[in-house]
């Protein structure tokens, strides 16, 4: 267990990475943000009009932003951090293991720091200008728990994912995450073969809590195979 | 005496590549080994196996009784840190500074502030910009303040300058007269570490080639240097591992020791004989086709 806790640690030795990147990205996206709503403004766009609202919660540009470089994230906590955890004397175990934990507490410190910085633009009725930066549709429109579930899963989800093309890379090298991505996308269209006759009625039978299990399957899955992909790894 | 390390036949192939060929060695608990072999002979194999980074083909190989792959009790008593170790991105000198004690239960702060002083790592660029000496420099604050049971030194030295050199050398022997543990170093600057070694091993094409205390590794072989015919001469039926010609002046060296009749041989044809140095050992077993040079097939001298 202390293993798995040491190798927690190491990753948060990353300080700057796991908390001031986040916010800092979060902040300057959201400055952009404003600055396109400011342009709108003077062209003619009235803050709190239907239009508007409308417009600035179809924006998803935050959540663009910030899985970009999850996505990086995921990629370096495997690629890059799994050679100095073997040397440190970190068993392949405890790397995959301690690297979900860390996973699971970016993705709840990110959704947190969503949830306030959420809190705070409703509070302030939008900055006090209608400026609509996390309370966006893609994030749940405000609605506190879904917004919650929605960021902790997809943070969850994109850095499980990033590791797991790592891990690909460093058991086979370039050829794994290409294995990895051919395998994905073979998978993606058997399965819209299959449902495609049936869309309309999916399509009708569609409900929000499909997603959050999509989300779960392609953690465990891709937990799992960064840790089938690790076990046998060397390091060289 | 008990073995920190016991390796028992094993081989490592890397697809067509066998990088170790049934090698068997043992290293007592609290000495100092030199592993000694050119590029690729398989020194850092052998090492990254003991850490558990890598496991043999075949074979058995332990530390302190058990097998180092995936034991936890047993990685928390190796530093293994390799002469190409990557770091995580934006690494700096603080981050091994502070994470390493948490896997290193002996870690000494001491011996780290002596060593990051005294080698002069640079604290504010980040690991990924560093020269090479200087990566050599972290790497050796990881591998002694660690005071790691077993400690594998993978080529310590390279890039560093002199001055630095003799700063490991010191703290090695000071640490390890304080705090005793078993060291396997690897490097190419035999002559300058020579004297930390009390046992050697000489490995070639993933063969174990000389397995030894130093002291007994003088008595393995010894050359003979003086005119060319006389060299011939004297070296005929004896294994010559390494051959020097310049002009009509030769040196064979040539495994065994030399008896006191062939010494005296030697002095009334004009050439003389000596103990081979661990260097000249070293590269006479690490040189191409040594069969090529063997002056007649016959018994060992």
């Amino acid at each position: 267990m202390s293993a798995v806790v040491s190798t927690v640690r190491l990753h948060l030795n990353r300080r700057a990475a796991t908390f001031i990147v986040p916010l800092t990205i979060a902040g300057t996206v959201a400055l952009i943000s404003v600055l396109i709503a400011l342009i709108f403004w003077r062209s003619g766009s009235q803050p709190g009009s239907e239009g508007w609202i409308y417009g600035s919660q179809s924006n998803p540009g935050i959540v663009y932003a910030l899985l970009g470089f999850l996505g990086y994230l995921g990629v370096s906590t495997v690629a890059t951090t799994f050679p100095f955890a073997l040397t440190l004397g970190a068993t392949r175990r405890a790397f995959v293991a301690g690297t979900l934990i860390w996973d699971a507490m970016m993705a709840a410190y990110i959704a947190v720091i969503f949830a306030i910085l959420t809190a705070i633009e409703i509070a302030t009725n939008h900055w006090f200008v209608g400026f609509y930066i996390f309370d966006i549709y893609v994030l749940g429109g405000a609605d506190m728990p879904r917004l919650l579930l929605i960021v902790f899963l997809g943070v969850l989800t994109t850095l499980t994912i990033g590791g797991v093309f790592a891990a690909g890379w460093v058991r086979f090298g370039a050829l794994g995450p290409q294995l990895i991505a051919v395998g994905v996308v073979l998978a993606l269209a058997i399965a819209a073969i299959t449902l495609v006759p049936q869309a309309a009625a999916i399509a009708t039978a569609f409900q929000l809590w499909w997603l959050a299990a999509a989300s779960v399957t392609v953690i465990i899955l891709a937990a799992i195979g960064t840790w089938l992909l690790l076990r046998p790894a060397i390091v060289r | 005496m008990t073995n920190a390390v016991d390796i028992r036949s094993i081989s490592r192939s890397f697809g067509r590549t066998r990088a170790l060929e049934d090698i068997t060695l043992s290293v007592p608990d609290g000495s100092i080994c030199g592993l000694f072999g050119r590029n690729g002979a398989g020194k850092t194999t052998i090492m990254s196996i003991l850490a558990g980074q890598d496991r043999p083909t075949s074979g058995n190989a332990k530390v302190f009784g058990e097998h180092p792959f995936e034991n936890s009790s047993t990685l928390s008593k190796i530093s293994f840190v390799r002469d190409n170790q990557r770091y995580p991105d934006d690494y700096r000198l603080h981050h091994v500074l502070r994470i390493a004690p948490r896997f290193a239960p002996n870690w000494s702060v001491d011996v780290a502030a002596e060593l990051v002083d005294g080698l002069r790592i640079p604290a504010k660029i980040p690991i990924k910009k560093f020269s090479r000496g200087q990566l050599s420099s972290i790497a050796i604050v990881m591998g002694l303040a660690s005071r790691a049971p077993l400690t594998l030194l993978d080529e310590p030295y390279l890039g560093l300058d002199i001055t630095a050199r003799a700063l490991f050398h010191d703290l090695l022997l000071r640490d390890y007269s304080a705090h005793p543990r078993t060291v396997i170093l690897s490097t190419h600057l035999i002559e300058e570490s020579e004297a930390l070694f009390d046992r050697v091993i000489i490995i070639d094409r993933g063969r174990v080639r000389v397995d030894c205390e130093r002291d007994e590794a003088s008595n393995l072989a010894f050359t003979i240097s003086g005119p060319a015919d006389a060299v011939d001469k004297l070296s005929t039926n004896r294994r010559v591992l390494l051959t020097h010609a310049a002009g009509g002046l030769r040196s064979a060296t040539i495994t065994g020791e030399a008896s006191d009749e062939l010494v005296l041989q030697a002095r009334t044809l004009g050439a003389t004989i000596s103990s081979a140095s661990l260097p000249e050992l070293v590269a006479a077993y690490g040189a191409d086709a040594p069969e090529s040079t063997l002056i007649k097939k016959g018994a060992r001298a």
